[in-house]
């Protein structure tokens, strides 16, 4: 049960403050005791739930600002968070952007929605589809108006070359203004993938995980139905293989409500009918077991030379298949305490190396990096009074990645169809991308 | 045009302005005036003022601009009242409005405005809307009747709308049905003994029908309420799970959570062996470990509930250890939170992989996280006993980086393993004293210190080591100071030649020179001991230590078991009963998981917080005499034969324990505060005991005696004669002589009151002042007669033991206040303290051995008891009759050993040994309990059975 709900900008500022239960309590300067706590808060505490007397903040941070839920009675945090994550999700698809101009510009729009999202501390509904019914207030869009935007929307009609491709920018736009002003019909399908892997100094792969999610951002009012092909091997928990060979396997899967699934176990077709805006369809998750190799691994060689200098000489290969490419590699190390200065030997100019005193780490920068070739760097690291235990402070290596246009998983959208069929140039994006979480390799 | 400009308008007029445009006859303008406004009230500016002004614009068919309206009522109506009068009838109309949204609009703004007037005409609309074709039209009603509860409960219940709200409960649309729930849920709350939301397996039925068509909040709310009910057998709970698991696959992590929370309730109720069972602890895995996949704010309230799921059910998550490792990107509380919970897991089946990850913590930058890991490693040590000589090694690896607060960490730790495993890795101590300069925190100086004196005899240099400690002394912190005192002594104990001069310096630092009550306790009470027997000196300093428990941070059972009720809540992120933090008592329930062996009993009588506090003084009383002026406020309850009670139980959370003794705390048990046992209530005794529990288990000639026992009464109990408590010439004629008597399982207090005097009697009642074990009377003194002049009567009064505690000296005593038509009057009598003795007295023999080991030696008390001619035999048959069990005999060169065991009512176990020679009348009783005061009157109680 939700006693208040406010947003605030990351400055304090009161944005939107809705006594939903209007149950008369505390007054308003619950936002300034709020801000006061969670900006005075020590770093290793939680942030999450945080208790004024009887008054329980629970929040969470999007697009800059402050989401806040109060409550006074012992209720779930898990839905307020889940609801104010939604919150967010919501005044961003209705008003484009989740910015604290966009939210101030749309104050009675998200007034409107506040109103028939939670009665009384109660959550209604947050379904778009529901909520269309009931909301009256047009979005306001906070973009500026400019030249460049107009470029991209096909200047005089033409289909430029520009337009083929889906500027990162196309997702996030009102979805009511594609009901009102009759935008361009599009569809977006990304399949998002987070590994989190753990390599052990012996070259082990200790750890393996896969996160990943189906996210549909759809801009066709008139769309009834999709339906989205997985791959046909595609299968869920240990024991379920189909057919030979790479079958794509996940542990757990959880669907969206709206997603139908009665021809998933033959053919593996999600059916939905999709809501205005960005939803996630499906969810799942691999663990233990990459059908491939691990896309990084390090061969370090590290020692104490004849003056007392930290040598590090580091070999990274990428496994990944030949013709894709790791994208803003960034690794980092961690160097023994009283690093002074380091020089450094590279394999090839696009990379870069720095000794971050603050962090104590090197980081080396590889801005891309092919699947199936090896880079190698040489640091000598002075350290003064460098002692061989010290030697254990090396490590482990970090990495941070992006594969994009792959799916660790191997799982694939193999069509996407549309009912009833669309008339006119229906655009439909299939986008892949995998983040590294966690890639840490031992040293 | 855009909104923002909303906010930039803080000219003067401002007001005037705004009301300008308010009463434009432009639409458009209208709108934008009362965008205008919402934005000032926003931001905190006052625009109360313009209330007339936009309730004038109510009337229109724009909705937006009604929507706008409405809000603006609602945050204003409660200031302005009368003003909000003037809506109401526009309220009314749109109550019957064509478009169901306007309906909607208007019941669920009508709700929020608090006004009592309002709340009159809100009735009818409320009704039809109830009733309504449109589902979005009732589902808001449904909320609007807990809001309408809130400002005025009484209205609901008399307009009948509860009724309909239930009726609700079966209504088509999935909406309706979820805030029907909610809002009865709610409502209950506030209503802790009205059955409304009368949970039976029809309701349950519907409910989880419900749930399969509710949207993602519904589910939340129906689960939520079906953790409320207790199915009747397993068979039920089974069928409720089955139809629940299917939500643990859900995308919301809420209803997952709440999905959790029913099935680790009615699994209680599964027996263990069925195959469901397996099943369902098998399902119950990949969704928790789902759950560590979102947001880093999901991750934490996740952790803290695993963590709570852990403590309850390892076998759930013990093979999902790994997901517990840590990313280096979580955020730190996540990691500590993981950090714990990889601990709670850790098991001889993986405890290598766990060190293994560990060790890498151990080298990480963050501070905190370090600490926390080297930590961890010693905990794992203690936890894995074959993974201790591993653990060890990785400590002095860890120690060999010289990283300062690893190093103190890893020695704290090692202090641990060393009382855990005593004698087994002293070998490491001289790598630990190449640290000693390097200590600067007081935890690790004091643990460093309590190594070196634990171990003096095998470090030659340990007086070098301490004495460079004390040169410090004064700058030291206080934990840091007594393990010196300590050590030193220990270390002269063991090496008295060479330290003689150590130990007499640190003797008068700590007396001398010592502002600190504890230091300078210490140090005399050391000196002392030294100085008069220096070999008693060495069996207490150097005495054997217990071991330290293997988890020393569980969380407390009954706590968990009442968080495992509370899965997430915020009880759950807090670790803490809702009770802790939930303002009032109001709605506050205390849960319980019900066990399938359990009876019905599986929801605690709310914790009301009765206002009845009973009017003793809550004084000690210091003698006989002085008692009357205190007690004279006493307020006796009137002689009815079915009156209520005396007020005297409830009030016993009150100052209770304020005036206990911190050496007494233990003797209360755990029951003071809404214990089980306030539901049985003072009207009726606690249920009898079958009179066959009494029979003795074992011996052929127990048995006999015991079918010459009748009428409940047990052979052999020992029934003290009546003495006289109150003579008639300090009562005005009444005479009271009585006993105590244990029958069946009740406590009953017998009477003879005599009168002496020449006038009838009557009016009799009778009360308790506060004693030590709770006794006050269970009913109303039952005398019904008058009693005339020289007539005595019989009365017996059944005693419980839930009343208000308070120490009393000696332990046993009572004090009783008796009133009759003359006056008040006042007693004190001795209670047998084998009235206490419960029937389940009987302790298992494994448990004797590991209770009686486990009670600290000095908690110990001897006693002779003089001219007893009884063989062991006998007397063990004799004490059997006040329920003190003989569990086993043991004979040693002639000597016959008892050992026995009796429980107290607050729960308390007392262990004897009694000791009988063949031939010599003097018998020895050894007594052991964890509250050794009331040794004493056991053992009087020893006497006073074995001599009768």
């Amino acid at each position: 049960m939700i006693s208040q709900l406010f947003i605030l900008s990351s400055k304090g500022d009161n944005l939107i403050y809705k006594d939903s239960s209007v149950r008369g309590e505390a007054g308003s300067d619950v936002i300034n005791v709020f801000y006061e706590k969670v900006t005075a808060l020590p770093g290793d505490q939680p942030p999450v739930v945080m208790n004024h007397g009887d008054l329980h903040f629970v929040h969470v941070r999007q697009g800059g600002l402050y989401w806040v839920a109060t409550t006074t009675a012992d209720s779930s945090p898990f839905s307020i968070i889940e609801f104010l994550n939604r919150l967010a999700s919501l005044v961003k698809d209705y008003c484009g952007d989740l910015t604290e101009k966009a939210v101030q510009m749309n104050f009675a729009l998200i007034y409107e929605l506040l109103d028939e999202v939670v009665d009384y501390g109660y959550v209604q509904s947050m379904s778009s589809d529901v909520l269309k019914n009931f909301i009256q207030t047009e979005a306001v869009s906070p973009r500026p108006f400019s030249l460049f935007q107009l470029s991209n929307v096909g200047l005089f009609g033409a289909e430029t070359q520009q337009s083929k491709v889906a500027p990162s920018s196309a997702a996030s736009r009102p979805i009511q203004s594609s009901r009102e002003q009759g935008g361009k019909s599009e569809i977006f399908v990304d399949v998002i993938e987070r590994m989190s892997v753990v390599i052990g100094s012996n070259g082990v792969l200790m750890k393996a995980d896969v996160e990943g999610e189906i996210k549909v951002k759809c801009y066709m009012p008139n769309c009834s139905e999709m339906r989205i092909g997985l791959n046909e091997e595609f299968s869920i928990g240990k024991s379920q293989l189909r057919g030979y060979g790479a079958a794509v396997r996940v542990d757990e899967v959880s669907f969206h409500q709206a997603v139908k699934l009665d021809e998933f176990d033959s053919s593996r077709i999600l059916r939905l009918s999709p809501s205005q805006g960005e939803q996630t369809v499906m969810q799942y998750q691999l663990s233990d077991v990459l059908p491939s190799a691990p896309p990084f691994r390090l061969f370090p060689t590290i020692e104490r030379d004849s003056g007392g200098k930290l040598l590090m000489y580091l070999k990274l290969r990428c496994d990944l298949p030949p013709k894709s490419a790791a994208i803003n590699l960034c690794a980092s190390i961690p160097v023994p305490k009283g690093s002074v200065s380091m020089s450094l030997e590279l394999s090839s100019p696009d990379q870069s190396a720095e000794l971050k005193l603050q962090s104590r780490s090197i980081e080396w920068t590889i801005p891309r990096f092919p699947g199936g070739t090896q880079l190698s760097a040489l640091f000598k690291v002075e350290v003064p009074g460098l002692s061989p235990s010290s030697l254990m402070e090396v490590g482990p290596m970090v990495l941070n990645f992006e594969l994009p246009k792959l799916t660790v998983s191997g799982l694939q959208v193999r069509f996407l169809r549309l009912s009833p069929v669309q008339p006119g140039p229906a655009q439909r994006w299939v986008r892949y991308v995998t983040h590294s979480d966690s890639y840490i390799l031992r040293i | 045009m855009t909104d923002s400009k909303y906010f930039t308008t803080t000219k003067k007029g401002e007001i005037f302005e705004l009301k300008a445009e308010l009463n434009s006859d432009k639409k458009e303008k209208k709108k934008e005036a009362v965008k205008k406004v919402i934005a000032s009230m926003t931001v905190g500016k006052d625009v109360s003022a313009l209330f007339p002004d936009v309730v004038n614009c109510m009337q229109t068919d724009n909705l937006e601009l009604k929507k706008l309206v409405y809000l603006y009522l609602m945050n204003y109506a409660k200031s302005q009242p009368d003003m909000a009068i003037m809506a109401v009838n526009t309220f009314v109309k749109d109550c019957e409005d064509l478009n169901p949204l306007i309906r909607a609009l208007a019941v669920r703004t009508m709700g929020c405005i608090r006004v009592d007037k309002i709340t009159e005409y809100l009735c009818e609309p409320l009704r039809k809307c109830l009733k309504d074709e449109d589902p979005y039209v009732r589902k808001t009603a449904a909320v609007c009747v807990a809001k309408l509860h809130d400002i005025n409960a009484q209205l609901v219940e008399d307009q009948g709308f509860l009724d309909t709200l239930k009726d609700l409960i079966s209504d088509s649309n999935p909406m309706v049905v979820a805030n029907a729930v909610a809002a009865l849920s709610e409502i209950a709350e506030s209503h802790p003994n009205s059955n409304l939301l009368d949970l039976n397996p029809q309701t349950i039925n519907k409910l989880l029908t419900a749930l399969n068509e509710c949207t993602e909040w519904g589910q939340i709310f129906i689960l939520d309420c079906l953790a409320n009910y207790s199915p009747r057998d397993d068979r039920e709970s089974q069928s409720i799970c089955e139809r629940v698991t299917p939500r643990l696959s859900h995308a919301n992590s809420a209803v997952v959570l709440s999905a959790v929370k029913v099935l680790m309730k009615f699994m209680e109720m599964l027996p263990k062996d069925l195959d469901y069972y397996g099943t369902l602890l098998k399902k119950l895995a990949p969704p928790l470990v789902t759950l560590l996949s979102a947001e880093p704010e999901l991750q934490y309230v996740a952790l803290r509930n695993i963590n709570l799921i852990v403590q309850r059910r390892p076998e759930i998550l013990k093979h999902e250890m790994k997901v517990f490792f840590v990313k280096y990107n979580d955020p730190i509380y996540v990691k500590l939170e993981k950090l714990d919970i990889m601990i709670r897991l850790a098991s001889q089946a993986n405890i290598a992989q766990v060190l293994a990850e560990l060790k890498e913590y151990a080298t990480e930058v963050d501070v905190d996280f370090v600490r926390k890991a080297v930590r961890a490693i010693g905990r794992c040590a203690i936890k894995v006993e074959q993974s201790a000589e591993r653990c060890v090694s990785t400590l002095l690896d860890l120690i060999q980086t010289k990283v300062n607060y690893v190093v103190q960490e890893a020695i704290v730790v090692i202090k641990d393993i060393f009382r855990k495993y005593p004698n087994k890795y002293e070998s490491v101590i001289a790598t630990l004293c190449e640290h000693l300069e390097s200590l600067d925190e007081p935890e690790a100086r004091a643990a460093m210190i309590w190594i070196v004196g634990e171990y003096a005899e095998r470090i030659d240099n340990a007086d070098e080591l301490l004495e460079s400690f004390l040169e410090g002394f004064h700058d030291e912190s206080t934990q840091v100071q007594l393990q010196l005192l300590t050590a030193i002594v220990k270390l002269f104990l063991k090496k008295p030649t060479e330290t003689q001069e150590l130990v007499q310096q640190v003797l008068s630092l700590a007396t001398q020179d010592s502002d600190n009550p504890d230091l300078r306790d210490r140090g005399y009470i050391y000196w002392r001991l030294l100085s008069t027997d220096p070999v008693a000196a060495k069996e207490v300093v150097l005495a054997e230590k217990p071991l330290i428990s293997e988890e020393t941070d569980l969380i407390e059972p009954t706590l968990l078991e009442e968080l495992i009720c509370h899965i997430g809540t915020l009880a759950s992120v807090y670790h803490k009963p809702p009770s802790a933090f939930v303002e009032g008592s109001r709605g506050v329930q205390h849960k319980r998981l019900t066990s399938s062996a359990g009876s019905g009993e599986s929801v605690e009588s709310p914790d009301t917080g009765s206002a009845a506090v009973s009017e003793a003084p809550p004084t000690v009383i210091p003698s006989q005499g002085d008692l009357l002026g205190d007690l004279l406020n006493l307020d006796l309850t009137p002689p009815t034969s079915t009156g209520p009670p005396p007020t005297t139980a409830p009030g016993m959370q009150l100052g209770a324990m304020d005036l206990l003794g911190g050496g007494l705390d233990s003797l209360l048990g755990g029951d003071i505060g809404g214990s089980p046992a306030m539901g049985t209530g003072f009207g009726a005794p606690p249920a009898a005991m079958p009179a066959s529990f009494n029979a003795p288990i074992s011996g052929g000639l127990d048995d006999l005696f015991d079918l010459g026992g009748g009428g409940g009464l047990t052979m052999g109990t020992y029934i003290p004669p009546k003495s006289v408590w109150l003579p008639a010439m300090k009562a005005k004629g009444l005479e009271i002589s009585g006993t105590f008597v244990r029958r069946s399982g009740v406590i009953q207090m017998e009477m003879t009151l005599n009168n002496k005097a020449m006038s009838v009697m009557s009016d009799f009642a009778i009360q308790f002042n506060r004693n030590s074990f709770g006794l006050a009377p269970a009913g109303p003194l039952q005398i019904l007669t008058p009693i005339s002049p020289n007539q005595s009567i019989e009365a017996a009064l059944p005693l419980s033991t839930v009343g208000p505690v308070m120490k009393m000296e000696p332990l046993n005593n009572l004090q009783v206040a008796v009133k009759n038509n003359i006056d008040v009057f006042y007693f004190s009598c001795q209670y047998p303290i084998s009235m206490l003795f419960l029937e389940d007295g009987k302790m298992e023999r494994q448990v004797f051995l590991a209770t009686w080991k486990d009670i600290p030696n000095e908690n110990e008390s001897q006693f002779q008891i003089k001219d007893c001619h009884l063989n062991s035999d006998a007397a063990s048959n004799k004490l059997q009759g006040s329920n003190i069990f003989t569990i086993a005999k043991r004979t040693v060169e002639g000597q016959d050993m008892l050992y026995q065991s009796m429980k107290l009512t607050n729960g308390i176990w007392v262990l004897a040994e009694l000791r009988v020679q063949a031939g010599n009348p003097n018998y020895t009783i050894s007594l052991k309990c964890r509250a050794p005061e009331v040794s004493q009157c056991v053992f009087q109680n020893y006497e006073t059975v074995l001599k009768n």
